[in-house]
């Protein structure tokens, strides 16, 4: 089962976190049995100011930043070694 | 005596519209005196309904309010207030019912009533009115031939621990009127019914028995009530504390002492904000779990952390819960999402510690991010200030 975490903080919610959040109910059907998708209160990304932009979401142990659905897409399915259709 | 520290005075009201009219003719006022810690109620009936009754209600319940907060003595108030009130242009009186409740500190209940039903003093589980003295009252210069002496109920009370005070307009004890099983109205059938409900739930809260006679009049009226009702209810009783944390201290050195207080308070406990449930997670350890099924009302979902009872994103949900109290006493209590739960946990206590943590989330002052992001201390000391003067709660702020 891979691990993805969406963060619903303040920030990341309100630059797209509330659509990503919403995208486990929309999961493609080919993957929707593997991947496990969980909310955090916070990732703790705060320090990473300047450096890199919310929304965060984190597939495994790897961070994306500025995160839409295409990108988290990409992550799932490089890390599930699968074609994206 | 009632001892400040243990016993507390929780003031509830409910009020409903004549059968078809969108405003109500009558008016209720409560505040609270924080510093002289007196609570004052008043509850006024204005003659007749909608718009008319609900002015001349209105005029009456603050002047009553006023001159009460002043220490005016009554026969002075009734006087200002019998001058004041505009002559009904088909009745040719001027007149409102009112009565007002004055609770200190040592739980003295000053209590003056005009032409409302009795109120009733509830003394484990009974019904009991209270005795006064009757005070006429003359019209200091009347020009209209009726009305120009008014007759007052006066009475004090020392109040106990669990003690209940309830008062409420004729649209209570005339709902039903002309039905079988009640002809007269529900009139004192009213005591009954509540010694029935406090035998189910002796706890019940001073707002939840004050929705419940009115709704209950209500139903008297098959749900078209024939008159305004309102009714309100005074409970002293065991404070019922809650304590909403928010944001990450100032200083990073300060998050075990957040976490002490928060593990060790005795209450409910909220806690508003990402960062400062991580705080908690980590000196607590104790794992957060976020459950993104359900996100309504456009609301960053709840959270949960054991020993927990409600855990929240920050500052976009404590904005809409601004909201909510900026309306006032709520009817309906049937909302969704994070906020409304707060709210809903807000009006079951009546203590409130707000724990407020002011370090500023430099992300939030980007200048492209909408201007609700408000800073945090501006948002509580508005929600304090909220609670205070329209929920009458006990409200203390502690900023770290």
């Amino acid at each position: 089962m891979l691990n993805v975490r969406i963060c619903v903080g303040t920030y990341c919610y309100i630059t797209g976190g509330e659509e990503l959040a919403k995208m486990k109910k929309n999961l493609p059907e080919d993957i929707k049995d593997k991947v496990e998708m969980i909310g955090s209160a916070c990732l703790g990304c705060h320090d990473m100011e300047g450096v890199a932009k919310p929304p965060y979401a984190k597939v495994g142990d790897v961070l994306i930043q500025e995160c839409t659905e295409e990108k988290l897409l990409d992550e799932i399915y490089r890390q599930l070694g699968m074609e994206r259709k | 005596m009632l001892n400040k520290e243990k016993l507390f005075i929780e003031v509830g009201s409910y009020q409903n519209n004549k059968h078809k009219n969108i405003v109500c003719g009558d008016s209720v006022l409560l505040r609270k005196c924080v510093g002289e810690n007196r609570n004052i109620a008043v509850l006024s009936d204005g003659l007749g309904s909608g718009v008319k009754a609900n002015v001349l209600s209105t005029m009456t319940a603050s002047m009553a309010m006023n001159f009460r907060v002043r220490h005016e003595p009554i026969i002075r108030t009734v006087q200002s207030i019998m001058n004041t009130l505009p002559v009904d242009s088909v009745r040719n009186i001027s007149y409102s019912t009112f009565t007002i409740v004055d609770v200190d500190s040592n739980g003295e209940a000053n209590i003056v009533e005009y032409d409302n039903p009795s109120l009733i003093l509830v003394r484990n589980g009974k019904v009991q009115q209270i005795e006064g003295s009757d005070t006429i009252i003359h019209r200091g210069n009347a020009n209209t031939a009726s009305l120009e002496e008014r007759r007052l109920k006066l009475s004090n009370i020392t109040l106990q621990k669990e003690d209940r005070l309830i008062f409420y307009s004729d649209g209570v004890t005339q709902s039903g009127i002309g039905n079988m099983d009640m002809p007269f109205g529900w009139g004192d059938l009213v005591y009954d019914f509540v010694e029935n409900i406090l035998k189910e739930q002796p706890q019940i809260s001073a707002r939840e028995l004050s929705m419940k006679i009115v709704k209950q009049a209500e139903l008297n009226d098959i749900l078209r009530p024939k008159d305004d009702t309102s009714c309100v209810v005074m409970y002293v009783r065991e404070p019922r504390k809650l304590l909403i944390c928010t944001g990450p201290p100032f200083s990073e050195t300060k998050d075990k002492y957040l976490a002490e207080i928060v593990s060790s308070y005795e209450g409910k406990k909220i806690v508003c904000g990402g960062t400062t449930s991580q705080i908690l997670s980590r000196e607590l350890k104790k794992e957060i779990t976020v459950n993104i099924d359900d996100i309504v009302a456009g609301l960053p979902p709840k959270s949960e952390m054991e020993g927990i009872d409600l855990m929240t994103e920050g500052i976009i949900t404590l904005g809409a819960l601004v909201e909510i109290l900026r309306k006032g006493q709520p009817t309906d209590l049937s909302g969704q999402g994070p906020a409304w739960d707060m709210l809903r946990m807000i009006l079951d206590a009546d203590i409130i510690d707000l724990l407020v943590g002011t370090k500023i989330n430099v992300a939030h002052q980007d200048p492209s991010l909408p201007v609700e992001l408000e800073i945090r201390r501006n948002v509580v000391k508005n929600i304090a200030s909220l609670l205070e003067t329209k929920f009458m709660k006990d409200v203390k702020m502690q900023f770290i």
